[in-house]
């Protein structure tokens, strides 16, 4: 276990190392640069400015300086958000789309387990194939269209009944939950995909047979036998769920204006602001693998098997 | 000590453990159905072993899970001592015929959950059905694991890590700890290796002869069967064609079937 673990995480650092890599790289590559504003600057104000950020110098500097103050925990200045460091925006807005994208993963990997069981359970009945065919919407459409629509309807169930449930904004936990369900959604639908095949697969199992030929109640059977083998392969996506939450939020976020950190980073993408990019990406993307370690040591906790192999 | 059955008591009534009449099953409906038994008749005496032959496809798994309610019947009628048993069981009867019949399966691994240790495959029925305390009943787990020549600390180890014949072992121990009076074997050594085959037969025979347990056993090596049953009945395409004692049945078969599927059988004899 501590092998794999020690594994897991060299092959971590690696991608983040990657990652901070290529998104230099890519942004110093875009033509243009975060201080090329409409108002014309003269030459010498530029000059002192690009020499002030440092970026005059040439690209190799810049690139270890960048991975010098990114080790130690500095993204350095904003360009756009003046006197705004680039950790007090994550530290700021981070938190936002973490609530938020927890409530949506949690709505989604509770609503797959049981829409996944509930179709399985009608197996080629009209549930089934009522719950695959929004499954398949879901899937398909993607969730900026969701928003819309959802907005729209809320609207006319406001106009209607002349309740007040609020349409975007953020702080109360009524404007969290429709941004939660749409965020979910699409990740709810390939869970509850996924959830349903396996539920299949295990109740073709051999030893459901057995569990039954002992005699025990069908709430045990469903409980013990089938469910707590079905959920693994449904958790171990988990992972990349949260990558497709959090890369999802972006959209979620402006639609719904929720001041979340995919925000500013549309934002930042669209003046260019280096440190911002940067500074997010490689947060995102240590995030992500981080969740994705997490989610695999405990899989391979809850499955002996995976546990087992490693030992060897 | 074999007990006197067999060739002696066909015929009578006594000590009928299991009596199956005029048992019929289809699998799917109308013109697509097909007809997997066609009016079985058995009967299964309290103490002997009965072999069930026959090919791949004739019905002898069909018929040990209709007699453990695993699948429905269409009609017919199965009692298990003198009582009727309901055509598809509901959870009740499911709770009470598991004292009384086990079932052993082919593949031994993947007949027990994965994600169980040995200790809770062993235990569960117990946890929910006995009165014996907690410690009473791993005590009887211990013993039964090592009465299967396994160790006590086999009890936290999960599935995977035991060889197929520790596993079938696993698995009678299972089957045996409820204390039932027949156990159904459904080709329970198939799936496992020449050696480790002769070990599970003789480990059969001797706890029919301890616990005086019935026994159907099911599968299509003659040879084994001759060692190991009393009486044999021979099924093909859904019907019993034959079934007497063991000698008689193999070394005089009367129908054609049996005796193709004696002739087939390279080491018979």
């Amino acid at each position: 276990m501590l092998n794999y673990t020690l594994k897991r995480m060299a092959t971590g650092l690696i991608t983040i190392w990657f990652i901070a890599s290529a998104t230099f790289l890519a942004m110093h590559m875009v033509p243009g640069d975060p201080l090329a504003d409409d108002k014309a600057v003269p030459p010498e104000i530029r000059a002192a400015l690009l020499e002030y950020y440092g970026l005059d110098q040439p690209l190799s500097v810049q690139y270890l300086r960048f991975f010098n103050n990114m080790l130690h925990g500095d993204f350095g200045l904003s360009f756009t958000q003046k006197n705004r460091a680039v950790n007090d925006i994550i530290r700021a807005h981070f938190p936002v789309s973490a609530m938020l994208g927890c409530v949506a993963l949690l709505f989604a990997a509770g609503g797959a387990m049981v829409w996944g069981a509930f179709a399985a359970r009608f197996h080629r009945r009209w549930p089934d194939y009522l719950v695959m065919a929004i499954v398949v919407a879901s899937i398909s459409v993607p969730g900026f269209v969701f928003a819309a629509l959802a907005q729209i309807a809320v609207l006319h169930i406001n106009q209607r009944f002349g309740t007040q449930f609020p349409l975007a904004g953020w702080g109360t936990l009524q404007q969290m939950l429709l941004p939660a369900l749409v965020l979910g959604l699409g990740t709810m639908a390939y869970m509850t995909r996924l959830m349903r095949s396996s539920m299949l697969d295990v109740q073709q199992a051999q030893y459901i047979r057995t569990a039954r030929a002992k005699g025990l109640s069908p709430a045990r059977i469903f409980w013990v036998h089938k469910l707590r083998n079905a959920v693994l392969p449904v958790l171990s996506t988990l992972g990349p769920a949260i990558a497709a939450i959090t890369t999802g939020g972006f959209v979620v976020e402006t639609v719904f204006a929720i001041p979340g950190l995919g925000r500013y980073f549309v934002q930042a993408v669209q003046q260019l602001d280096y440190t911002v990019i940067m500074g997010t990406t490689v947060f995102y993307g240590s995030f992500l693998v981080l969740m994705v370690l997490v989610v695999d040591l405990l899989y391979a906790l809850v499955d002996p098997r995976i546990r087992l192999q490693d030992d060897r | 000590m074999r007990p006197v059955v067999g060739c002696t008591i066909r015929g009578t009534h006594m000590n009928k453990l299991l009596r199956i009449e005029k048992l019929v099953k289809h699998f799917g409906h109308g013109k697509k159905a097909v007809t997997v038994l066609n009016h079985v008749d058995l009967d299964i005496h309290a103490g002997e072993i009965v072999g069930l032959a026959g090919e791949s496809g004739s019905g002898k798994s069909t018929l040990a899970r209709c007699i453990a309610g695993l699948h429905s019947y269409d009609s017919g009628a199965v009692y298990f001592q003198d009582a009727l048993l309901p055509k598809k069981f509901s959870a009740v009867d499911f709770c009470q015929q598991a004292k009384k019949l086990q079932m052993i399966f082919q593949d031994p691994l993947s007949s027990l959950n994965p994600r169980l240790t040995i200790g809770d495959i062993l235990l569960e029925p117990l946890r929910l059905n006995s009165d014996l305390s907690a410690e009473m009943q791993e005590q009887l787990a211990i013993q039964w694991l090592q009465r299967m020549s396994l160790k006590s600390s086999d009890l936290s180890r999960y599935p995977h890590s035991f060889s197929g014949g520790q596993l079938q072992r696993i698995g009678i121990a299972r089957a045996l700890i409820r204390q039932p009076q027949l156990l159904i074997c459904d080709e329970p050594i198939s799936a496992l290796d020449v050696s480790v085959q002769a070990q599970i037969i003789n480990l059969l025979k001797d706890l029919r002869d301890e616990l005086g347990l019935t026994l159907l056993f099911i599968g299509h090596d003659l040879a084994m069967m001759r060692y190991l049953c009393d009486r044999v009945a021979v099924m093909h395409q859904g019907e019993i064609v034959e079934q007497g004692c063991t000698t008689d049945v193999l070394e005089h078969p009367q129908h054609a079937y049996t005796r193709k599927l004696v002739n087939s059988s390279p080491i018979f004899l």
